[in-house]
């Protein structure tokens, strides 16, 4: 038995569970709309953002521009206009304070609308195109409707991508080489082909394995 | 040109319309990402959560991991805290998933409308009906009939009744009552004890299907493969089973011995070996004896041999081997204790073991099945009896469906009941009948607790969300409908103070309720108590009735019904991967059949797949005839299970009922005749049988090897009795420098360095055939069901197929059977992999045949190779949404694994020993700086095997337990003269007979 790296007895009696989300064949999942509330209320985090000096991350603190015209901005439009320019590249938020589960899991995880609302019950936005989309976040928490984000980043459901094994040999910061620079796309696009020529490039010139089977199955 | 080359031109030209073609290959059609709310505790996206719970396909109560992915159960396997299965988990276990996931299940509260069509309706205004109807039924008899409830559920459903004046009845199709009564008339107690396969020294089974449906399968044949299984090292081993029976079950095919004895006469056989063992002194016999003295005086050997159908001299033989063991076991059930003197039959089984000493060490009183207390047939008959004469106005029926069991006196006495109220989750027989359905969750979604023997006290939780919120657990429906506070669970926690303060008192008891839900229950010992003959014993062995009314013969002949390993009572007819699953003796699917003898068929003039007419003086049944040795020529035998008039869309209308064959009456002891008698009537129609037999015999290729006992305990280390079916000598030279080749081969670039080499040993000692694995792999690795037509075509997918042959049966050979697993062998030298043009199919750096299917393009040419015949390949897309061939209709979809790709149209698919599980333990690994430990990675199949007879690991890795194993002399490999040097070792199965080396 491979008892001991099971994740056992872990006592939530009933997962959160939908079934509006239709998947077919070549099943890759991704994370699910919740229909269970919190019980408390999301953690008001007086987030003054010091991770950026933590983590050491080298970029000078960057102001994110204004955007007027967003039908310019390449990638598909999403939901709410969520900035990475703004909350990775001038509020220096390391990736993995949203996308926390991408150093142990496969899956990077898209963060909870209660990450979301942590700190945007205290951060309104200061112009008002901000604080319109702000208020997206803040309706999807008190409505309990999670916004449907367009995906950006998708591989074909006969390719398994383990995103730990990739942060723990290049570190917290190499999310860059596959995804591009997000502290400077006001909005994201896929900035890698994601084929599987792209992916053998790398693994040649670092001399990891190139077997079919790895993530072929 | 190269062949690679060759191919990509072929493509260029071809492009447009490849381009324009599904097999064009896009990202993922998933659009959107939809996050959580509020994140779940502990869960992490990509990581499977597990929660124990318990299994409630059947009485056993085995204990349940539920693999949750995404809030998703997408696997279950076996708790191994569980004194019950030991981590292992059957078929039906197993499938439990599709029984949650089923598209036929019942979404909403329906009522019958004024023209007969079901209406939806809300469930205050159900539970309002309910409460209307219980008001005037009050005082004009209220019935609830659910299944086997040991538990909680069950104490409030007889609160309830006690409290408004019903009564409440379980029905089990399989209740036991002849092991029951005949335990009563032996030792004074009606209560079924716990069998000890494990230590026993000598098996005898009087019919008991313990490795199927007997009380609690899994636990048996794990415990029975201990003991059977064949160990070097143990000086008692093995311990030799003999299986006693009219007709050779999947039991009876682990079988050293099989004795046919002619129907009815178990108890004799049991009782002559009885007289020997006391005439000889075999045995220091107990005093109490005495008392049944002239009853085995009056089935001395000499006397009943003739009638049984063996010699004397078997019969001495025997017992003389029974008692020489010093542990013998002798269990009574299955067909033996379906007869009219069914109970009398047990309670000769149970003299037997008394006078060997052996009650109170194989068979302990104490820790009993929970079965003791299911309700009886009797029961049920005079409920209906009621019911007809209209003193029944308000009927409650969960979880059972007796208008299947008992199909005309149900059905009929239905129609005089004024309301009928089922808790059913797929409209089956009982259900489309009734006038209101309230669906209940599945046990997967529900609070819930067991208690399947005393002192083992199993929890049930939600392991999701309900898959169809229109659903709610009728222990709440209950409670509110009844007027009571509180939630079910609420009501399941007060009845398990009593556990804490029994087991837990010195802790609070919510730390004692979570531990007991972290370990799947509380399990404790029941103490023991000694047991002694009671001063009637003597009725038992001197039988009221006749087993049955007349002498079988092959015009005459006594038709038998069993219970289906797969299907059960029926309750399993509507899974598709228990209907595709092959029968693990007929290896039919997706039908039912009858067995005849096949000098029975010549004299009848029929072959297999013709029709006949079986006609009983209680209905009437088409069925398929399947030519078999495997049962006795005045003897037909034919399975349960199938014959739905309703229950869903793979049930419904699909082959006979076998029920219907059989007397509504009950038997003395309260139970039911599984033994008919019938005309046989042809009737020119044929059918072609959907078999996955492919030769019933193994003609001697090498691919089950049998060694005797005498012989395999000689053998010692290095020693290979196969050899000579090995590559011939002269090929060695080729060998090696072939050998060479490939290591120069393997070890370039990345292939360089310590690989390992996956491996697999498979203990055909142990092996029963039981086809546990066979499911499991199809709940891991996404296999299609491909449905009975295209099964007929031989297009099923089932990666590990058990195969079947049997043995004897010329010359006065004893007829038997072998079994063995067979998957992909993951050959060193595999044939399938040079013959595949776009090296889909290739050999992976740890040793195994990778096949790549989006590289694959289906030329077949790997299947057209492969002497094992272990390829299968998608002729149809088996995942399209609402195609001819769908397999997983939704929600079924569900239950997919998303590790595991789904397969498309016109790709080829294999095992590869569950390469999902291999690389997540490396990953694992990786993550913690180490390696990957032996024993870490357990493929589905080896999870899953009841009889542990499946190990897997490293082969390069000297200290790992399969690197042993495939050093073991009794280890072969199939097909070795082929030179495919297959990855998985075989152990030579060993045989403790007069004959063996088939």
């Amino acid at each position: 038995m491979c008892a001991i790296y099971r994740w056992r007895y872990i006592l939530a009696p009933a997962q959160p569970f939908h079934k509006h989300i239709h998947i077919r064949h070549r099943v890759l999942w991704m994370t699910k709309r919740s229909d269970r509330v919190g019980a408390g209320v999301a953690i008001a985090l007086l987030l003054a953002f010091p991770a950026a000096a933590q983590t050491g991350q080298s970029t000078p603190v960057t102001k994110a521009p204004v955007i007027t015209d967003t039908a310019r901005l390449l990638g598909p439009r999403q939901p709410i206009f969520f900035r990475h320019d703004v909350h990775a590249g001038q509020d220096q938020i390391p990736c993995l304070y949203c996308h926390n589960t991408v150093a142990v899991s496969s899956e990077p995880g898209i963060p909870a609308v209660q990450t979301c609302f942590g700190c945007h019950q205290m951060i309104g936005g200061s112009t008002p195109t901000h604080q319109a989309e702000i208020k997206k976040i803040r309706d999807a928490w008190i409505n309990k409707k999670p916004p449907e984000w367009t995906r950006v980043h998708a591989l074909p459901g006969f390719v398994r991508f383990p995103h730990q094994r990739h942060i723990k040999i290049l570190g917290t910061e190499s999310c860059i080489n596959c995804h591009g620079d997000v502290r400077v796309m006001p909005q994201v696009y896929q900035f890698a082909t994601l084929r599987m020529g792209w992916c053998v490039t790398c693994h040649v010139q670092r001399n990891v394995s190139r077997d079919c089977t790895l993530c072929h199955y | 040109m190269e062949r690679r080359r060759f191919l990509k031109v072929l493509g260029a030209t071809g492009g447009a319309a490849a381009a324009a073609s599904a097999c064009d290959i896009r990202p993922e059609p998933t659009q959107h990402l939809i996050p959580y709310l509020v994140p779940p505790e502990n869960q992490v996206p990509g990581i499977a959560t597990y929660y124990a719970t318990t299994c409630r396909e059947c009485a056993a109560g085995c204990g349940l991991h539920a693999k949750v992915r995404e809030g998703r159960v997408i696997k279950l396997e076996g708790n191994p805290e569980s004194p019950i299965n030991q981590g292992r988990l059957c078929s039906r276990g197993q499938a439990a998933l599709q029984g949650l996931y089923n598209p036929d299940r019942v979404t909403d509260p329906m009522a019958r409308g004024p023209n007969g069509q079901w209406q939806k309706l809300s469930w205050e205004d159900a539970i309002g009906r309910v409460q209307a109807k219980l008001r005037e039924a009050r005082g004009k008899g209220i019935a609830f009939v659910t299944g086997l409830e040991s538990g909680s559920f069950g104490e409030l459903i007889d609160g309830w009744m006690k409290e408004i004046g019903g009564r409440h009845v379980t029905c089990e199709p399989f209740a036991f009552e002849a092991l029951r009564e005949g335990n009563r008339l032996a030792f004074g107690t009606a209560a079924i004890p716990s069998y000890d396969f494990a230590n026993a020294r000598y098996v005898v089974s009087f019919g008991a299907d313990f490795m199927e449906t007997w009380l609690s399968p899994v636990a048996y044949q794990n415990g029975f493969s201990r003991a059977h299984g064949f160990d070097a090292g143990r000086a008692a081993s093995m311990a030799k089973f003999v299986y006693v029976g009219p007709r050779l079950a999947l039991t009876g095919m682990s079988a050293d011995e099989w004795i046919a004895a002619a129907p009815g006469t178990e108890g004799m056989l049991a009782l002559a070996m009885a007289h020997v063992i006391v005439t000889r002194r075999l045995a220091p016999v107990p005093t109490d004896v005495a008392r049944v003295r002239a009853a085995l005086d009056a089935n001395a050997p000499e006397r009943v041999a003739a009638a049984i159908g063996i010699g004397a001299d078997v019969i001495v033989r025997l017992a003389r081997e029974f008692a020489a063991s010093q542990g013998g076991l002798a269990v009574a059930g299955g067909i033996a204790a379906q007869y009219a003197n069914g109970a009398e039959i047990v309670a000769a089984v149970n003299i037997l073991n008394y006078v060997a000493g052996q009650v109170g060490k194989t068979i302990r009183f104490g820790p009993n099945h929970a079965l003791e207390a299911a309700g009886s047939f009797q029961q049920l008959t005079e409920l209906v009896a009621d019911m007809s004469a209209g003193k029944v106005a308000l009927l409650f029926v969960h979880g059972a469906n007796p208008a299947h069991s008992l199909p005309a006196a149900f059905s009929e006495a239905l129609g005089h009941v004024a309301y009928r109220v089922s808790f059913a989750s797929c409209l089956d027989e009982t259900a489309a009948a009734s006038d209101l359905v309230l669906p209940d969750l599945h046990p997967l979604e529900q609070w819930n607790d067991a208690r399947p023997r005393a002192g083992v006290y199993a929890l049930q939780q939600p392991v999701m969300q309900p898959v169809f919120p229109g659903t709610r657990h009728a222990g709440d429906v209950l409670l509110q409908v009844a007027g009571k506070t509180g939630t079910f669970k609420e009501h399941l926690q007060t009845s398990w103070r009593g556990v804490h303060q029994r087991y837990g008192r010195s802790r609070a008891f919510d730390d004692f309720w979570n531990e007991a839900l972290q370990h799947g229950g509380v399990y404790a010992d029941a103490p023991a108590q000694a047991v002694h003959l009671t001063l009637d014993v003597a009725r038992a062995a001197a039988p009221e009735k006749p087993a049955l009314g007349w002498k079988p013969s092959p015009d005459e002949p006594a038709l038998v019904v069993f219970p289906s390993i797969a299907l059960h009572d029926g309750r399993g007819a509507n899974k598709q991967w228990l209907q595709e699953l092959p029968d693990p003796v007929s290896k039919i699917t997706w039908h039912a059949w009858v067995e005849v003898h096949p000098d029975t068929a010549a004299k009848w003039r029929v072959a297999s797949g013709d029709i006949v007419l079986l006609k009983s003086s209680f209905g009437a049944v088409r069925a398929p005839v399947w030519i078999t040795a495997g049962v006795r020529p005045d003897v037909i035998a034919v399975p349960t299970g199938q014959g739905h008039k309703a229950y869903g869309r793979y049930a419904k209308d699909r082959s006979f009922n076998a029920f219907e064959l059989l007397s509504g009456a009950p038997t003395p002891y309260g139970g039911r005749a599984h033994v008919v008698s019938v005309a046989v009537a042809t009737t020119g129609d044929h059918r072609s049988l959907a078999t996955t037999e492919g030769d019933a015999r193994e003609q001697g290729r090498g691919v089950i090897e049998v060694l005797s006992l005498e012989r395999a305990r000689a053998l010692t280390r290095g020693t290979h009795p196969f050899e000579e079916r090995e590559t011939p000598r002269y090929a060695d030279q080729a060998l090696r420098g072939w050998a060479e080749a490939q290591r120069e081969k393997a070890s370039l670039g990345n292939y360089a360095g310590n690989q390992p080499r996956w491996g697999m040993a498979i203990d055909l000692a142990k092996c029963t055939g039981c086809s546990a694995c066979v499911t499991a792999c199809y709940a891991e690795n996404n296999l299609a069901t491909v449905g009975e037509e295209l099964v007929a075509h031989r297009r099923q997918m089932s990666w590990m197929r058990i195969e079947r042959y049997f043995t004897g049966g010329e010359a006065g050979r004893p007829v038997g059977a072998v079994v063995t697993p067979m998957l992909c062998q993951q050959c060193g030298n595999a044939p399938c992999e040079p013959v595949c043009p776009v090296y889909a199919a290739y050999h992976t750096a740890d040793g195994l045949n990778g096949q790549v299917y989006n590289r694959c393009v289906g030329t077949r040419y790997c299947a057209n190779n492969c002497p094992y015949k272990v390829r299968y390949f998608n002729w149809y897309n088996y995942a399209e949404p609402g195609g001819e061939w769908e397999s997983w209709p939704d929600p079924l979809n569900m239950l997919l694994n998303p590790d595991v790709t789904v397969r498309e149209k016109g790709v080829m698919e294999k095992c590869t020993f569950c390469v999902q599980r291999i690389r997540g333990a490396q990953n694992r690994a990786r993550l913690e700086d180490r390696t990957v430990q032996d024993g870490e990675i357990t493929p589905a199949c080896a999870q899953a095997c009841p009889s542990e007879a499946i190990v897997f690991g490293d082969l390069h890795d000297k200290a790992s337990r399969v690197a042993a194993l495939a050093q073991d002399p009794r280890g072969y490999h199939v097909l070795e003269g082929l030179n495919t040097q297959p990855g998985i070792t075989y152990l030579a199965r060993v045989v403790d007979a007069v004959v063996a080396e088939a």
